[in-house]
């Protein structure tokens, strides 16, 4: 039993309501300033200074231990990473060498419907900290903040594909949120026929879902998909992982569509800060013809697929458009993609049809 | 009584940021739903010990460090912390005259209302956590309290 030794000689603390009220008050306010206003950014960012020597100090250790394993490694270790390594580069020179004809093709491709849509211009690298955030929320602390010019709704990428976007700035870091994280959506497209869809993360590392999709969708355990590009927050034709089952209740109007994320979301170390080039001031119009090729090559579901998510999506598109990217001026540009809008697509080429 | 108070500080702090640090210490993914609140029993172990060193304030600037840390709506630890260790404070009293199996119900209590501060800002805010991992907090809190409870008094009243 633990006793406690009575230090108050009063054992009355005076005014402990009313300092108990003025506490939660502040709090309260602070609640509501930092979610109506958005004021408390620069607040925020200095609070995070101060943080930064308890997770710098909580991340050394396991830095350091990282460090002292890579400097006794035998050579043998060594040489078989270098070999390794090389099989690695090689591998993605061979599948490099198309790659600048075909940007370049891409660039006149889009050039001609004057899109910039989604073309990544140049990157950083930050490394993860290993530092646990929310238990419940999954996201991870990045050391690059403000000072490297990272923004809230940038889109992060690992070695394997679209890892998540910023969801908030320090000075010196930056919090990710991961695709995998319950209140996450993305637009996507399936590779192989351009469906259009959203994958909508399920607090699960390993997993994403399709909860939009009809039970007719042309999808099938193995499709590659795709950024879209559609809502402007993420670079276009990245890969965001591959459908892994696709289970069809004749009873229910929607497919359960599970997908395994292409990123390691659990594993990377390194990850990449995307800037896009700034997109013309046409973007609005240019995104509907960047939509119409799946219209064209499976009508019946592109059609349905644009336009289920508006009874449904709502709980989930709007947490999308609102937590990551509500500091952003993205935030206008996001909405078309978090309440679908793709709707409009066949209208707008019979428009610009008439301009012409 | 001034000296005393400010003698008090020093051990206050330093545990609060020792609790803080395992607040953010990272644990295998299979763990982490298992982690305890180090820093809110900290809190409610110096509210109940020196209330007049001034655990309040402790509890609000506490939950202002989680909630940059957590990086969650500025002001939501803070509020359940502070309410919980107004709480405990009014228990105070009697809590050091409790069982340890009292003791442990009372801040298995504390922990559950901390908890449901949370949840309910959580989803005020709209960003809800609904998966019952949350709830296991409190009960793991609560087993810990003795082992917590124990160490701190050993060490800050010596």
């Amino acid at each position: 039993m633990v006793a406690f030794r009575n230090t108050d000689a009063s054992g009355r603390t005076t005014g402990l309501l009313l300092r108990c009220v003025l506490y939660s008050l502040l709090a309260l306010a602070l609640i509501i300033v930092d979610k109506r206003y958005d004021q408390l950014g620069r607040i925020r960012r200095v609070l995070s200074i101060v943080a930064y020597p308890v997770q710098i100090a909580v991340a050394s250790p396991f830095e350091g231990w990282d460090w002292f394993r890579e400097s006794v490694t035998t050579r043998d270790a060594l040489r078989a990473d270098k070999t390794k390594l090389e099989a690695e580069l090689r591998l993605a020179q061979f599948r490099l060498q198309r790659y600048e004809a075909l940007e370049a093709e891409t660039a006149r491709l889009r050039g001609l419907r004057d899109s910039t849509v989604g073309v990544t211009d140049r990157f950083i690298i930050g490394d993860i900290m290993d530092v646990d955030l929310d238990a419940f929320r999954e996201r991870v602390l990045v050391d690059k903040g403000a000072q490297d010019g990272v923004f809230v709704g940038q889109a992060v990428l690992d070695g394997g594909g679209v890892f998540g976007q910023v969801a908030r700035v320090g000075q010196l870091t930056s919090e990710v949120i991961l695709l995998s994280d319950a209140t996450h959506a993305i637009p996507v497209q399936i590779n192989r026929n351009g469906l259009r869809t959203i994958a909508v993360g399920t607090g699960d590392m390993g997993r994403l879902k399709l909860p939009y999709l009809p039970t007719s969708a042309d999808v099938v355990a193995g499709d590659l998909l795709v950024t879209s590009g559609l809502g402007g927050g993420f670079p276009a034709g990245y890969p965001v992982g591959t459908v892994a089952e696709v289970k069809r209740d004749p009873a229910q109007s929607l497919a359960e569509v599970d997908v395994k994320p292409a990123a390691a979301l659990d594993r990377s170390r390194e990850l990449m800060f995307v800037w896009m080039k700034p997109q013309a001031a046409s973007t609005a119009s240019s995104m509907a013809p960047t939509a119409t090729p799946p219209a064209a090559t499976a009508p019946p579901h592109a059609e349905h697929a644009a336009s289920t998510p508006a009874p449904t999506a709502p709980p989930h598109a709007e947490h999308a458009a609102l937590t990551p990217a509500s500091a952003s001026t993205k935030a206008a540009a996001r909405a078309p993609a978090a309440a679908p809008k793709p709707v409009k697509a066949p209208t707008a080429p019979a428009a610009r049809a008439n301009a012409q | 009584m001034m000296r005393d108070t400010r003698i008090r500080r020093l051990p206050m702090a330093l545990s609060a940021l020792v609790a803080l640090a395992l607040a953010v210490l990272p644990l295998p993914v299979a763990l982490d739903a298992f982690r305890p609140d180090f820093l809110v029993l900290v809190v409610f172990y110096w509210s109940i010990v020196s209330p007049r060193a001034g655990g309040l304030t402790l509890a609000f600037v506490s939950g202002l460090a989680l909630d940059v840390i957590h990086g969650v709506v500025l002001g939501q630890h803070a509020l359940a912390l502070t309410l919980m260790a107004g709480w405990a404070t009014h228990l105070r009293l009697r809590l050091r005259v409790f069982s340890m199996l009292s003791q442990c119900l009372t801040i298995f209590a504390l922990l559950t209302g901390y908890q449901f501060v949370l949840f309910w800002v959580d989803g005020a805010t709209g960003n809800p956590v609904t998966t019952f991992g949350r709830w296991l907090a409190p009960v793991i809190g609560a087993l810990l309290w003795p082992l917590l409870a124990g160490t701190l008094s050993r060490l800050h009243e010596r």
